[in-house]
């Protein structure tokens, strides 16, 4: 199976096969293909090439309800139900028994409701709001709603994320029962044990194509890992430009406490790129935009060239000498309607102005400048940046936070290359060196973990809001800052907070 | 610009629209739609309209709505009439009303920026509230305005009785707005925010700022609307210009200011405002009733919003 996107292969000829009966556990780093995979499961996305079969019948989704109609069900991190209504209608959303004045049958729909609940041995009242339930029982809603509707596939993306350890155990209960009824169960996590405990057979993603299979009882956690992280780190980044000259310290983060990050120590210094690696949802992004403003700072210092900075707001970071280039391009990255000069010039608007009036040469030279300079493919600066390609978008906001009319002297780049193909990468890692090498300092956050570690001088990790270790460059291997990334048995029962 | 891209901007589409309804209601009605005397009575109609317009429609390129104008420019003109008559001279007066519509503007922006309310149900519980005031100052009552300067602003006439002052006013407030949202760096912040609020907070613009700013705007300037009326009337009453917000949002669709923020202009405002105006004045020259009046009025605001939506699809598809 092949799926792109603009950009960039997420998929490339992935095959595997799944057993009814047992659980296969789909594995590999962020932005692997795992969530492509399902998302074409699910009917939500549609491959370019390949075939899907189940049970020797080739499947040709047109839409989300087809998936469900073929007996695929998908249960995501965030539950897709409708949470005023209750237990039993949204289990039974789509096939309410009716009376005989088509009428909804609610003592027939509770009965059954009961039925289901007891068959998973379960302690759920069907009439209450789903949305009055705890994440966990929200899941087992969401599972016993795949059940009823006699799903033959059931898939799992990180149903742990956000469960307490007894609920986990529920859960499991819950997969070995629809594993003894012959369903085939797929299950994404990112925890080690959990796999160990209960897959059958694994898959290992990387880069969006297909390193190995694994049959769980033959196979160890290092095994596995090594497989995940798979290929050498290339010549990419040995041929990089890099900055010798390290300054002074330019930033230094004391005891940094906001509602999702706990206790952040580190510090930064002129010219220098730090890396921070994690996995998704480990609070790396909310970090950066606390320091920048954007988040609401909790507790903690924030110590910007020997002085103690409170921002209010972006405004203020910016006026410092702070830059973000935001993880979600569309979203926070770019006003996509309006033109590159636009979205180039935002930041510096009151200083491209004579007697009021915005002075759109100033604004047109700024805004070539950033387009030769980085050399973004576009017939001209009045297109509208929703035409461009990702990395060219990105080119837009690296040139918007370096124009000749900015004093740029913290940069912090939120996944830079995401969803960007590996020419244009290679391009964003040598223009992050020269940004250092102009003495400004770097923070670079990325869930690809050959970047961060080809990239940064040193690499933070980052696990619950939390930095679990500080690496540097000449020391890291993707297996150490993997190891320091994800949880350990121990710690699974702690993150149910 | 080349004469295909004039050809095909959304000014010169509403120009055609407008000629289409002068050509008609001029057909229809034998040439007296013309007269002189119509044509000042249709820009008359336009005064109002076109302040409402200007608050409204800024605030919709910045992605809120505000259903509220109506009912404050109505209560500010009814507390102008009331401080003149209980002795305040006319200037503190209208200084005062206007300060009164900014303080509910920013009533507004509190409700939507600190409570998170959705603007379109915040204003229009602002709306009710201003309403009940109204009342309250006015005791039910019109409240008649001897000041002639105030009944001079809202109701001279120039050059053969052809030209109101409040044309004059209201043209120059149209132009200096459209050059600002143009030109300034405010007014591009205003596109930028309706384009995407959390990106330009990002990138080091302030949308509470911006937002606090365009409700306090248009609420001065719907208590402008409101005392304009009243001094041409001469009197305060509780109707005020309580119609005419429905018309300004209309004016502003109408005129391209898309609903969902980001786009459109004074100018299509401006032309929106005419069409509407000729319009209804059209209407009233063919002795259509006024309650089908009213009915052509939705169905014309109904049509906008089509336009309206089906030009957002041809943008987001493409």
């Amino acid at each position: 199976m092949s799926k792109s996107f603009p950009g960039v292969k997420a998929l490339d000829n992935v095959s595997f096969r799944a057993d009814g009966g047992r659980v296969l556990a789909l594995m590999g780093e962020n932005g692997a293909g795992k969530s492509t995979l399902l998302k074409i499961l699910a009917g939500d996305y549609f491959a370019d090439e390949g075939e899907f079969l189940l049970n020797g019948i080739l499947q040709n989704f047109t839409s989300p309800y087809s998936a469900i109609m073929a007996g695929i069900s998908v249960v995501y991190q965030e539950r897709q139900m409708i949470p005023a209504l209750s237990v039993m209608e949204n289990i039974f959303a789509g096939a309410l028994p009716k009376n005989k004045l088509g009428l909804i049958d609610k003592p027939r729909l509770k009965k059954e409701t009961m039925a289901l609940i007891n068959k998973f041995e379960l302690s759920i009242d069907p009439s209450v709001p789903v949305g009055s339930l705890s994440v966990a029982h929200q899941q087992m809603v969401e599972i016993m709603k795949a059940y009823r509707r006699g799903s033959a596939v059931i898939a799992f993306d990180e149903p742990t994320a956000s469960l307490a350890e007894e609920e986990i155990t529920v859960l499991f209960k819950l997969i070995e029962a629809l594993k003894k009824e012959g369903k085939i169960v797929i299950y994404v996590s990112h925890r080690m044990p959990e796999i160990f405990e209960l897959s059958d057979d694994i898959v290992v993603l990387k880069d969006g194509a297909l390193v190995t299979t694994f049959i769980t009882s033959e196979t160890t956690v290092d095994e596995l890992i090594t497989s995940m992280v798979g290929r050498d780190i290339g010549d990419t980044y040995e041929n990089l430009s890099r900055n010798t000259e390290v300054g002074e310290t330019l930033l230094e983060i004391k005891n940094l406490v906001t509602h999702d990050v706990h206790n952040i120590d580190f510090s930064l210094k002129r010219g220098e790129i730090i890396g921070f690696a994690g996995l998704i949802g480990a609070g790396r992004t909310e970090l950066v935009r606390a320091i920048f403003g954007a988040n609401e700072i909790t507790s903690g210092e924030i110590i910007f060239e020997g002085q103690k900075i409170d921002f209010k707001s972006p405004f203020d970071a910016i006026k410092a000498g702070f830059a973000l280039c935001p993880e979600d391009r569309k979203e926070e990255g770019l006003v996509l309607y309006r033109s590159i000069t636009d979205n180039v010039s935002i930041p510096v608007l009151s200083k491209i102005r004579k007697a009021l009036i915005l002075d759109r040469k100033a604004e047109a030279k700024l805004a070539s400048t950033a387009v030769e300079k980085y050399a973004v493919k576009t017939p001209g600066i009045d297109k509208l940046v929703v035409e461009l390609s990702g990395g060219n978008q990105q080119k837009v906001i690296l040139g918007r936070w370096t124009n000749e009319l900015m004093n740029t002297k913290l940069l912090i780049l939120d996944e830079p290359t995401k969803g960007i193909d590996v020419g244009a990468k290679a391009e964003i890692y040598q223009t992050i060196c020269d940004f250092a090498k102009q003495g400004i300092g770097v923070i670079f956050i990325s869930s690809e973990l050959t970047e961060v570690i080809g990239v940064a001088d040193r690499i933070y990790v980052m696990r619950n809001g939390r930095i679990t270790g500080c690496v540097d460059r000449s020391d890291a291997t993707e297996e150490g800052i993997l190891s320091l990334a994800m949880a350990d048995k121990d710690e699974t029962g702690g993150d149910a907070q | 610009m080349n004469i295909k891209k004039i050809a095909h901007s959304k000014i010169f589409t509403l120009l055609i629209l407008l000629a289409i309804v002068i050509a008609t209601f001029t057909i229809l009605s034998n040439g007296a739609f013309l007269q002189p005397r119509n044509i000042r009575n249709i820009f008359q109609a336009t005064v109002v309209v076109s302040l409402l317009t200007i608050g409204a429609g800024m605030l919709m390129i910045s992605g809120q709505i505000d259903l509220s104008l109506g009912g404050i420019g109505t209560m500010c003109a009814m507390m102008a009439a009331f401080l003149m008559r209980s002795g305040l001279p006319w200037h503190l007066s209208m200084l005062a009303a206007l300060v009164l519509g900014a303080i509910c503007g920013a009533f507004n922006a509190v409700l939507v920026n600190e409570f998170n309310f959705q603007s379109f149900i915040a204003t229009l519980a602002t709306a009710s509230i201003a309403q009940g005031f109204m009342a309250v100052i006015s005791q039910g009552r019109q409240i008649d305005i001897s000041d002639r300067t105030f009944n001079f602003i809202g109701g001279a006439r120039f050059w053969d009785d052809l030209i109101p002052f409040s044309l004059i006013i209201s043209l120059v407030l149209l132009v200096l707005y459209g050059i600002m949202l143009k030109n300034t760096k405010f007014g591009r912040s205003i596109y930028l925010v309706g384009g995407n609020a959390d990106a330009s907070r990002l990138a080091g613009l302030r949308p509470k700022r911006i937002s606090y700013l365009l409700f306090m705007n248009a609420g001065a300037l719907a208590a402008l609307a409101g005392m304009l009326l009243a001094g041409r009337m001469m009197t305060s009453n509780t109707v005020g210009i309580t119609n005419a917000q429905f018309q300004g949002l209309t004016a502003a669709i109408l005129g391209g200011i898309a609903f969902g923020g980001g786009s459109g202009g004074m100018g299509g405002a401006m032309i929106g405002i005419l069409i509407l105006s000729t319009f209804n004045n059209g209407m009233t020259m063919i002795n259509v009733p006024m309650h089908w009046q009213s009915v052509a009025s939705g169905l014309v605001l109904l049509s906008a919003l089509t336009a309206d939506f089906l030009s957002s699809r041809k943008r987001t598809s493409a």
